[in-house]
Parts: structure tokens; C-alpha cells; sequence
């Protein structure tokens, strides 16, 4: 709890900072503050402990995840330094509306009531749609934010519906009451309980832009500024599988019937229209927007299968998933920066020749993501799929690996870009040595977290 | 200990070669390293050892990192830590692109195939099945011939959906295994799996396989992918990764789905034969050198799949011999492609034609190879198939009589490439062919003298895979 308490006053102290004409403190003093709730967050390990009513309950699980989010965050925080250098000049409180996303998140983690499942929720996206219109002069980024108002206002309609059907049926908010009142029927759930329930989950998946709930997710990483797209595709990323993964786990296992035939409806489209969507994708942006549609399928595949060791599974695969999809966006703003603006994958051409040591740290990257050994976007399909065909589901298995194949032409198209000659010279790219660093460790991180497979009992 | 370190020279060369700034000097370390590899490799021979080297890897998966050698994996290191050396000879004196990181990736894939041959443990193979697939697939993305990005894009693709489909399959096996799961191949060999559910599972772990070997009809990425690799590509696939499939399946099928093996083996001993016939027709009628070999090496490894399906004793004593053989055969022919590609300018053979006349002493080496390619009597070619013939006459008359005509077919469409390229008038533009230099002998004539050697005396390879030849018979 002093984690997320320490969180909240770091966002207004960093907030107020914004007095202060010196912006490039912001950076390392929202990264260092980051590290203190790390810290905090850590000195709770192994301590399961209850507030509000016991409407927050803090254990392993939560803890796990938070520790992970902040993590990338303090990263994404580092990038943010040179990110916002050319680009902002008040940028105080867009760090800050980060920080009170994040805070948004640990509610998401930790929440035993459907209320505070709302309340992170709203605590995370509130920020998010400002932050994707951070560009105000853009028409991209404004629609974007607009975008994502509505759509994601009308998600939380859906959601908050849910919660009151639920409770108009169960007459209680918290999770492990409406279990039980789940299992009485054995299986043959009330019309209203069973809407309820299914709204709640649409809600969710809405913010992990499972199919077909995905259709914001594109526009919205590709109209939201860079760093924004970043903190999406990873940390909000994370928080919606925690929550759903909690959701499902207090709350709804073993699913009902109706609700797990919708979840593997949804399982299946997610990955099939994420991975046939990025197929045809010339923007970066949107194909790793696709490509995080992809691995949300994925992600479902270890939820549903409802194996004791899911959440350990879904720890490493955010985790891993975020570190190298950190980099990436890192590289496509160098690329982004030599090439006058263009956001198309067009413009890794000829980047191993200009600079083959970004190149390979590009390429352990997207083979991360694309999930060839020994990176550990492999490993953790690996352990995924582990899941799924332990539980006997062999044939979305297959299924998945069908799509994953696919996957990995989408990613390799951008490294035959790395490697074709590029036509005409254009300015030289600059890499700060903060940016090379953050990319080279990452890029280890990833390889690292692969050959040394590690998974924390949570 | 000495298997690890026949594993991590190559890695270890092949990670400090890509620091290098000089050409010479890489290419110097690199052939120094796989020729140090090589020397282990026949110490290794000559001193079998029997004990392995194991490690914990992932603890919670139980996964160890398991190296460990018989008879089969002899046959398949002795070829690729022989052939390497010559890979990177290959590139001497020639203008490449960033020469120290062409050798690092070179020795980085010899690391990967080792790696496959030794590997214990189902998931380490995996892993280095997969690692092996990666710096080939640099190494003809960036120094490949004409339309190489899609040709190595679909080449990827084909390759790793064979082999996420293995993936499932090992991580199927893993589930069944008993206790605190494991990927161990002894684990595995020991499972009794239901006979329904070998007969599906066969497919899902043959496929990667018969992808890599290829098999009629996993076959089509392997003709473009040939003709536009670059020679020590070339060298590489064909010599080398295609021996993977057959390892691969030796190792997977017979001993974990022996009954699926029982249940599929007519139709894949077909399906070979059908590759050899459809592959030599094709050969026959190919326009282009490098396509023909490519072809050529498909109707052989057809052949090998059939027999392997076979699997009598000589069946498989031929396998293992034309594995030797024929890796070392198609390495010398891919390099004398090549040659002619360099000297003339083109593999097409309307434009080739009377190189003979300009450089006599290439001439009779490449007649050699393909001589070694057909199957003469007193090359190596011939010992192996006339083993696998003999292995398939055992067991249908049929199956040897189709399986015969790769030799009849291969001696035709051999012959009449040899004939189309060397003989004949000589071209007009050809005027300034050279004949062969220093390096192209020390490349060649090793690998002609062992082609003969072997097929003059082939006892040191049997006894090589004596071990083997029993493991595999018990398993039956």
C-alpha cells in the first residue's frame, strides 16, 4: 500500500515540478521516484494484506505485476528524457498523468471488489485519452484521443452495466461472494447474472483490444505521440491481462460454460485478425499495434487454460513482451527522426548498413516478438502453449501456431527492410547515449530473460 | 567436456570473428577455428567417449542441457565439422560484403548443427534446430543472388512452420511423460503412446522434417533457394541442413513413434519414391546448373527418406553412408556450380558450352563429382545407394525398382548437364576462361579424394555407425 500511496504523491509532486522552467529533471526524478515504489512495492513480497473493506487485496500476484509495470515504466521514462527534448514544452504533466495511470494500474492488479476494478480502470484510461491527443497540433493525434474517448467511454458503459446487473442479481461487489454465489446454480446461471458477467468481460477485453473489440487499437497507436503508443502497447497492456487474469481467477473460475465458449470465440478472432491485420500494414506503428492484438491472443490462450500456473506464464510473457517492444519503438523514433517524419517501415531501410549494431539489436527484438529461440518472446510461447496443450486444448493450439507462423512473416518483413540498400542518402541518425544504453539493455534483457527462463510461483 | 568444447569453438570463434576489421585476418581465424574443430572431431573418433556432458539449464521445466554422442550423431558431426572448413575456404580470395560477419554467422551455424547432433534433450535440440536456421538465414538474405528477399522469406517461413509444428509436438510428448515432466529423448523413447495417437502425431513431428529434407511434396522452397544462395550457402544447405531432416527423424520417429512409423511407412517410402522420379524428370528438363543439382539433391535425399522408412540393416547402413557421401558429394558440385558461375558469368545452360576446351584440368574434376554423383561403381555415391537399394529390394521388389532408376535417371540428367556445360562448341564470349587456381584445389581435391576413397574403401564409415545400426534395429 505505501507503494501506491508514495505513487500518487510522486505524481503531484512531479506535477508541481512543472513550475520549474528545467524540464530535463522531470525525467529522472519521476524514473527515481519509480524506483522507490519499487522498492516499496517489494518490501511487501510474500505479505498478503487487505484495505478498504477488503476491497484491495494485495498479494504475490499483485505484486509481481506491479514490480513489472513499474519497471517498464522507469524505462519508458528514461526514453522520455530525449523523447520529449525536441518535441513538448510543458511536459510536466503529461509525466505525472502517466504516473496516475500507473497508479491506476496497481488498483487493477490488487482489486477483490468490482468497484476498484472500475475505479483502476477509469484511473488509467482518463490519463490515456489526454495523453494519446499530447499532440495538439496533430490531426492524428487528436482523433485519436477522440477516438479512444468515445469508444473507450462507451466500453466503461458496457462495463459499468455489468457490475449492476451482476449486483442486481448477486447483491454483493466483491469478487470471491460472487463465486460463490456462481456456484449454486451449478453451471445453469440466471439470464441476468450470465449478461452481467458477459458485459464485465466485454469491458475488459476492450482494454486489451481483444477481437472484436479491438477496432480503437490501431488508430489510436497510430495517432497517439510515440511514447504514449509505448506506454499502451506495454504497461496498459500488462495491467489488462492482470485484471482480467484476476477477474477470471477470484471471481469467475471455473468459468461458466457460455462465458468461456464467448472467451474462445474471442480467443480465436484476436488471433486471426490480429495477425492477418498486420499482414497488409505499411505503417510501424500499426503493425505493431496488430502485432499487440496478436499476442493478446496468445496471452487468452494462457488465461483460458485455466492452469495453475497462468499468471506465472502471463507475468513473463507481458514482461518479456514489453521489453522488447520498448526498444523497437526506440528505434523507430531514431528512424523516425532520419527520415524527415515517415512512419513507414520503409524507413528501416538500409539501417544495417548506417548503423549494424542498432540493426541487431532490432532484429533480437522483433525475432523476440516473433518468437524464435533463443529469445524470450520464444520462451514464453513456448511455456504458453505448454498451458494450453497440457489442458488438452490441441486444436486452438495448432491454430495458434498456424498464426504465430504468419506472425513471423510480418516481422521479418521489417528485417528484410533492415538489410535492403536504401536509395538516396538521407541525414545521418543520432543516437543519444542514454538511448543506447536503454536499447542495449533491453535488447540483453530480452535474450537474457530467454536463455535463462525463469518463472516466479505467483 | 570435449563435446561442449566441439560446441562452443565455433560459437565462441564465430562471436569474436564478427569484432575483426581485417577480411584476411577473419577469414584466417575462421578456417583456423573449423579446422581445430575438425581435429577434435577425429580425436573424438578415434577415442569414443562415452559419457556426455550435462548441466541444469531450466529448473522449473526440467530441462537440462544434455550433450551426449552415438553412432548416428557421429556420422552427422564427423560431416559438418568436415564440410566447414571447406565452406569457409570457399570464400578466399573472393570479393565479399563485410567478410567478418559472413564468417561469424558461418561458424555460428556450424555451432547451431553440432549443437542439433549432440543434444540430448528435446528442447535443446529445438533450440538449436531453430538457431541453426537463423544465421543461414542472414547469410542468404544479405549475400544471396538475384530475388533473394522473398525466395529467403518464403525459405524462413516453409522451414519454421515445419518446425513450430515439432514444437508442438515435443511439447505434447513433455505433457505425457510421466512425474515432474521432462524433455530428456531417453524420457521420450520410453513413452507408451496410444497407437491412434501416433498415428497423428507422426505427421505433426515428420512435417519438420520432411521440410527440411525436403520429401515430395514439402519440396518447394528448396529449388529457388539453391539456385540464388551464394556458394558457401549453398555448401551449407545442401551438404549439411538437409542431413538435419534425416537426423531429425531418425532421433524423433522411430524409437517415440514407432507404431505411427509401422502405420505411415508405405506411404512415406511412396512419397520418396515419387521424389525421386518427379525430381530427376524435373532435373532432366532444368535449364539452369544450380536449379539441376538442386534437383539432383532431391531425387538422393528421396531416395534416403524411402529407405530410411525401410529400415532393415541395410537400408540403413546405406543411409548413414550416403549421408557422409552425398554431403560430400553436393558440396563439391555446389562449389564447382559456383565456379562456373564465376567464370562464365551464368548457370544457364543455353549459355554455357565448351568450357572444356579453356580449362581442361575443372573439366575433368567436375566430371569426377558427378561421376561421384551418379553412383559409379568405386565412388562413395555408389556403396550407399547399392546398400539402400539392396535394403529396399528386401523389402518389396517394386519399391527397388523405382528406387533404382534414381541411379539410371541421375547418370542421364548428369551427364547430359555435364555434357551441356563442358563439351560442345566452345562460346565466343568464353575466350577469357581461366582454368582453375590454388584454391579451388585445395577446396576440390580433398573432397574428390574422399568421394574415391570412400568408395574404395568404405569400412572406417561402418564402423563408425555400427552403434548405430544396432541402436536403431532395437528400436524396432
Amino acid at each position: 500500500m505505501s507503494a501506491f500511496i508514495f505513487t500518487v504523491v510522486l505524481g503531484i509532486i512531479v506535477l508541481y515540478l512543472g513550475f520549474s522552467k528545467n524540464k530535463s529533471i522531470l525525467s529522472p526524478i519521476s524514473a527515481g521516484g519509480l524506483v522507490v515504489s519499487l522498492v516499496l512495492s517489494l518490501k511487501d513480497w510474500g505479505h498478503q494484506s487487505k484495505y478498504f473493506h477488503d476491497m484491495i487485496l494485495i498479494d504475490n500476484f499483485s505484486i509481481a505485476f506491479n514490480v513489472s509495470m513499474i519497471i517498464i515504466t522507469i524505462l519508458i521514462f528514461l526514453f522520455a528524457l530525449d523523447y520529449y527534448e525536441t518535441m513538448e514544452n510543458h511536459v510536466a504533466e503529461l509525466y505525472a498523468l502517466m504516473i496516475f495511470g500507473l497508479t491506476g494500474t496497481f488498483l487493477m492488479t490488487s482489486f477483490s471488489n468490482l468497484i476498484m476494478l472500475f475505479l483502476g480502470i477509469e484511473i488509467l484510461s482518463i490519463p490515456l485519452y489526454i495523453l494519446a491527443g499530447g499532440k495538439k497540433y496533430s490531426y492524428r493525434s487528436n482523433e485519436a484521443s477522440f477516438k479512444y474517448f468515445i469508444m473507450g467511454s462507451f466500453a466503461t458503459a458496457i462495463f459499468l452495466f455489468g457490475i449492476a446487473l451482476v449486483y442486481g442479481a448477486s447483491a454483493t461487489f466483491y469478487l470471491p461472494e460472487i463465486k460463490t454465489f456462481i456456484a449454486q446454480f451449478n453451471g445453469h446461471l440466471p439470464p441476468m447474472l450470465l449478461v452481467g458477467l458477459l458485459f464485465i468481460v466485454i469491458g475488459v477485453a476492450f482494454k486489451i483490444a481483444a477481437a472484436p473489440f479491438h477496432f480503437w487499437s490501431p488508430d489510436v497507436y497510430e495517432g497517439a505521440p510515440t511514447l504514449v503508443t509505448a506506454f499502451m502497447a506495454t504497461v496498459v497492456k500488462t495491467a489488462g491481462f492482470a485484471a482480467f487474469y484476476r477477474l477470471l481467477g477470484i471471481g469467475l473460475l471455473p468459468l461458466p460454460v457460455q462465458i468461456e465458449k464467448a472467451l474462445w470465440v474471442m480467443t480465436f478472432l484476436t488471433l486471426l485478425i490480429g495477425n492477418l491485420g498486420a499482414l497488409r500494414q505499411s505503417n510501424f506503428k500499426r503493425l505493431l499495434a496488430y502485432s499487440a492484438i496478436a499476442h493478446s491472443g496468445f496471452l487468452m490462450l494462457a488465461v483460458l487454460s485455466q492452469h495453475e500456473s497462468s499468471a506465472s506464464v502471463l507475468l513473463y510473457y507481458t514482461f518479456v513482451y514489453s521489453l522488447a517492444t520498448i526498444p523497437l519503438f526506440i528505434i523507430f523514433i531514431l528512424a523516425k527522426r532520419a527520415s524527415d517524419g515517415l512512419e513507414e517501415i520503409l524507413i528501416f531501410r538500409g539501417l544495417y548498413k548506417e548503423k549494424s549494431w542498432i540493426a541487431i539489436f532490432a532484429i533480437i527484438n522483433l525475432m523476440s516478438l516473433a518468437g524464435i529461440p533463443p529469445t524470450s518472446g520464444f520462451m514464453a510461447k513456448y511455456q504458453v502453449l505448454f498451458l494450453a496443450i497440457n489442458k488438452g486444448i490441441l486444436l486452438t493450439s495448432i491454430f495458434a501456431i498456424v498464426m504465430a507462423i504468419i506472425g513471423v512473416y510480418y516481422y521479418f518483413f521489417v528485417i528484410r527492410e533492415i538489410f535492403t540498400e536504401r536509395g538516396q542518402t538521407t541525414t545521418k541518425m543520432e543516437v543519444t547515449k542514454l538511448n543506447a544504453a536503454l536499447i542495449i539493455i533491453c535488447s540483453i534483457g530480452v535474450l537474457a530473460t530467454g536463455i535463462f527462463m525463469w518463472q516466479i510461483p505467483i | 567436456m570435449i563435446l561442449l568444447i566441439l560446441l562452443l569453438i565455433p560459437f565462441i570463434s564465430g562471436l569474436a570473428v564478427a569484432f575483426f576489421k581485417g577480411t584476411q585476418a577473419a577469414r584466417t581465424f575462421a578456417v583456423a577455428s573449423a579446422i581445430l574443430n575438425l581435429v577434435i572431431t577425429i580425436f573424438v573418433l578415434v577415442n569414443p567417449v562415452s559419457e556426455g556432458y550435462s548441466a541444469e539449464w531450466i529448473g522449473f521445466m526440467n530441462i537440462q542441457f544434455n550433450l551426449a554422442t552415438d553412432g548416428i550423431s557421429l556420422v552427422m558431426i564427423l560431416l559438418t565439422n568436415l564440410l566447414f572448413p571447406f565452406v569457409i575456404l570457399a570464400g578466399w580470395g573472393r570479393s565479399q560484403r563485410n567478410v567478418p560477419m559472413l564468417n561469424s554467422l558461418i561458424l555460428l551455424t556450424q555451432a547451431a548443427l553440432n549443437g542439433v547432433f549432440m543434444a540430448q534433450n528435446a528442447f535443446l535440440f529445438y533450440v538449436f534446430w531453430e538457431l541453426a536456421l537463423i544465421p543461414v538465414y542472414f547469410i542468404l538474405l544479405v549475400w544471396g543472388g538475384d530475388d533473394r528477399k522473398s525466395i529467403t522469406l518464403r525459405f524462413f517461413i516453409y522451414t519454421l512452420a515445419g518446425s513450430l509444428f515439432l514444437l508442438f509436438g515435443i511439447i505434447y510428448l513433455y505433457q505425457l511423460t510421466p512425474g515432474s515432466h521432462t524433455t530428456d529423448f531417453s524420457a521420450f523413447n520410453q513413452l507408451q503412446i496410444p497407437e491412434q495417437t501416433q498415428t497423428w502425431l507422426f505427421w505433426i513431428l515428420f512435417v519438420a522434417f520432411a521440410i527440411k529434407m525436403p520429401v515430395f511434396p514439402f519440396h518447394t522452397w528448396q529449388p529457388p533457394t539453391y539456385k540464388m544462395a551464394s556458394t558457401q550457402g549453398a555448401m551449407i544447405l545442401a551438404g549439411v541442413m538437409t542431413k538435419m531432416g534425416i537426423y531429425g527423424a531418425l532421433r524423433f520417429l522411430f524409437p517415440i513413434v514407432p507404431l505411427g512409423v509401422q502405420f505411415w511407412q508405405p506411404v512415406v517410402i511412396i512419397l520418396g519414391l515419387i521424389g525421386v522420379i518427379y525430381a530427376s524428370v524435373i532435373a532432366f528438363k532444368h535449364t539452369n546448373l544450380k536449379t539441376m543439382i538442386a534437383y539432383s539433391s532431391m531425387a538422393h535425399i528421396s531416395l534416403m527418406a524411402a529407405a530410411m522408412f525401410v529400415a532393415n540393416e541395410y537400408a540403413v547402413k546405406g543411409l548413414l553412408f550416403q549421408v557422409m557421401s552425398h554431403g560430400i558429394t553436393i558440396a563439391a558440385l555446389f562449389y564447382l556450380a559456383c565456379l562456373v558461375k564465376e567464370k562464365t558469368g551464368s548457370t544457364e545452360f543455353h549459355q554455357l558450352g565448351g568450357l572444356k576446351n579453356k580449362a581442361p584440368i575443372f573439366a575433368i574434376l567436375f566430371l569426377i563429382a558427378v561421376l561421384g554423383s551418379i553412383a559409379l561403381p568405386l565412388t562413395a555415391g555408389f556403396v550407399g545407394e547399392f546398400l539402400m537399394i539392396a535394403g529396399l529390394f528386401q523389402q518389396s521388389f517394386w519399391y527397388a525398382l523405382f528406387g533404382g532408376l534414381t541411379m539410371i535417371l541421375g547418370a542421364i540428367y548428369m551427364l547430359y548437364a555435364y555434357q551441356r556445360v563442358m563439351l560442345g562448341g566452345q562460346k565466343p564470349v568464353f575466350e577469357k576462361v581461366t582454368d582453375l587456381n590454388r584454391l579451388d584445389y585445395i577446396i576440390l581435391i580433398p573432397l574428390l579424394v574422399l568421394i574415391i576413397g570412400l568408395g574404395v574403401f568404405p569400412q572406417p564409415v561402418f564402423d563408425m555407425i555400427k552403434i548405430a545400426g544396432s541402436a536403431l534395429t532395437m528400436a524396432h
